[in-house]
């Protein structure tokens, strides 16, 4: 598994004069979840697709700074080759169909026959995917025929059959109903704890910090702060960056509730109930 | 299944033979009668094509291909049936317009080569999963980026139409006439094509994005998961046609010397 650096990265977007990422540095260790944070623009999707190497492999325009995965710079490796490494699951589920196979089991398949895996290799790793993902009952099925949450299901299966390092999840909820983003953030707390490293982009807050290890606030293309998504949500500035903290951190705030050793708002319902406690020992009107 | 092929999977012996047979047969079919220059020989391919189609339990999915060229079809009968230059001989009248008999069989001619073909693209087509024959062409070195492209589109057609009505019924439910007289359509046109142009060119790109992140375009070489659609006959099938095709050659050519 690998590590990932960023040295002073900076990109931007041909035909433009902002910079879309402006002198971001961090280092995330192997099998870490990231979550993304900050408001729309404020160049996530950007830093996920210079992580993929589609910038500037794919999206021309000015690039300084590097990427690297180990010791392989991002920069240097063909998108076709680095996804081997790293797996990109995008926002659309519909446009991650690929509409070239007539089942789900193929439509995994389109990687792994890409990359040229033996055939043998290829079902094993695809009924490994399908089974994580629970998605085994779909299997000849038509791809167009899913719900958009079974579909972004197949897509990340399609991802993590191609046995990368790292896996990059851009809003991969932002277009589904309810139920689809549940279904896909179970698929992503399977994943959790395979030792994959995952960098997931999310609106959704309290989703980001039950997962995340570390959480990274951008803003207009800047890197503001790197840190646990305890210390990032109970930050005063937050909302100046378009951000509104979990629906606990909140109450955290309102009630003045901190977490002992850190100092730090409660983020999970967890971390709430444990503060809330040794707030208020047993007695009910706490509870 | 939304899709725009005109497979069906009947499980029979047609379904599994080589789609290179197949295309060898639509081959043989058009180069055959075309080469000997007879009539019964179209006739001959005609009634093959059909048996073929009764037999891969497909013939009646073929009626509603043919109907569609009859008008066409009806349209050479009567144009060539009262018009052809070589018209000597009425045949028969429908009120003022009167048919002739060298019109008409000329016609016959035409009609029995556009069925012929019709029939033996059928047998290709409604036999043949598209992904199977591109998977053999790309076997074969074939192109995989213009196999994509081929059998996409029997996919990706079908749900660009889908987002164009959801767009149709979006501006509907804004007030927008679609519907009526046709200077309201090509109104109604306008704001409706900019919409499914920008849409269309947005979903392009971020389909682009997710084949090459899959490895689309690595210089790898392919493996497959499922295994080549071949049965034990495709290889005599395929020295069959090709024969036939030379022995209608050598035959005319004999034909033309005698």
């Amino acid at each position: 598994m690998a590590s990932l650096n960023i040295e002073h990265l900076k990109y931007k977007y041909p035909g433009t004069d902002r910079l879309a990422l402006n002198d971001i540095s961090l280092s995330i260790e192997t099998g870490e979840f990231i979550g993304i944070i900050g408001r729309n623009e404020s160049g996530k999707s950007s830093l996920c697709q210079a992580i993929a190497g589609l910038i500037p492999n794919f999206y021309k325009g000015a690039y300084g700074g590097k990427v690297l995965i180990d010791d392989i710079e991002v920069k240097k490796v063909p998108v076709d080759e680095l996804c081997e490494t790293v797996g990109t699951v995008f926002q659309n589920p519909f446009n991650q169909v690929t509409g070239a196979k007539a089942t789900v089991y193929e439509e995994i398949a389109f990687g792994l026959e890409n990359m040229g895996v033996p055939k043998e290799e290829m079902i094993r790793r695809i009924d490994r995917a399908m089974e994580l993902l629970d998605i085994s009952k779909y299997r000849d099925r038509y791809p167009f025929d899913l719900s958009g949450g079974q579909m972004q299901r197949m897509a990340i299966a399609g991802v993590i059959a191609m046995h990368p390092q790292v896996i990059i999840l851009d809003e991969p909820t932002s277009q589904l109903d309810p139920q689809g983003r549940e279904e896909v953030f179970q698929a992503v707390q399977k994943l959790c704890g395979q030792g994959i490293t995952i960098i997931l982009v999310e609106h959704n807050m309290e989703k980001i910090a039950q997962y995340s290890n570390r959480v990274a606030l951008l803003d207009a293309g800047t890197l503001i702060d790197f840190d646990t998504p305890q210390k990032i949500f109970s930050r005063v500035d937050l909302e100046q960056y378009g951000v509104e903290a979990p629906v606990y951190t909140q109450i955290g705030k309102r009630l003045n509730l901190t977490i002992e050793d850190t100092g730090c708002y409660p983020v999970t319902l967890e971390e709430a109930k444990t503060v809330l406690l040794r707030k208020g020992g047993n007695d009910p009107v706490w509870l | 299944m939304k899709t725009i092929s005109l497979y069906v999977d009947k499980g029979t012996m047609l379904n599994k033979i080589a789609p290179e047979s197949k295309i060898w047969y639509v081959i043989a079919a058009i180069t055959i009668p075309a080469l000997m220059g007879t009539r019964w020989a179209g006739i001959v391919l005609i009634a093959v094509s059909a048996a073929l189609l009764l037999y891969g339990k497909v013939l009646k999915r073929t009626l509603p291909l043919l109907a569609v060229s009859g008008f066409v079809l009806l349209t050479v009968l009567i144009i060539q049936g009262m018009f052809w230059w070589g018209n000597e001989t009425p045949l028969f009248a429908l009120g003022p317009a009167v048919f002739y008999r060298e019109g008409v069989n000329y016609a016959l001619g035409i009609l029995i080569n556009i069925i012929n073909i019709l029939m033996s693209f059928c047998v290709l087509i409604l036999t043949t999963k598209p992904s199977d024959m591109m998977e053999n062409f790309v076997r074969r070195g074939f192109s995989p980026r213009f196999g994509y492209v081929f059998i996409s589109v029997f996919q990706i057609i079908p749900q660009m139409t889908e987002t164009m009505s959801t767009i149709t019924d979006a501006q509907r439910s804004r007030g927008m006439e679609t519907e009526g007289s046709l200077a309201v359509r090509i109104k109604a046109f306008i704001p409706l094509i900019a919409p499914v142009i920008m849409s269309s060119l947005i979903n392009t790109k971020e389909r682009a994005l997710a084949l090459e992140v899959r490895g689309f375009n690595s210089r790898k070489k392919k493996t497959f998961l499922n295994d080549e659609v071949k049965t034990a006959g495709d290889r005599y099938i395929q020295i069959a046609l090709p024969v036939l095709i030379i022995a209608a050659a050598v035959w005319r050519v004999t034909q033309w010397l005698a």
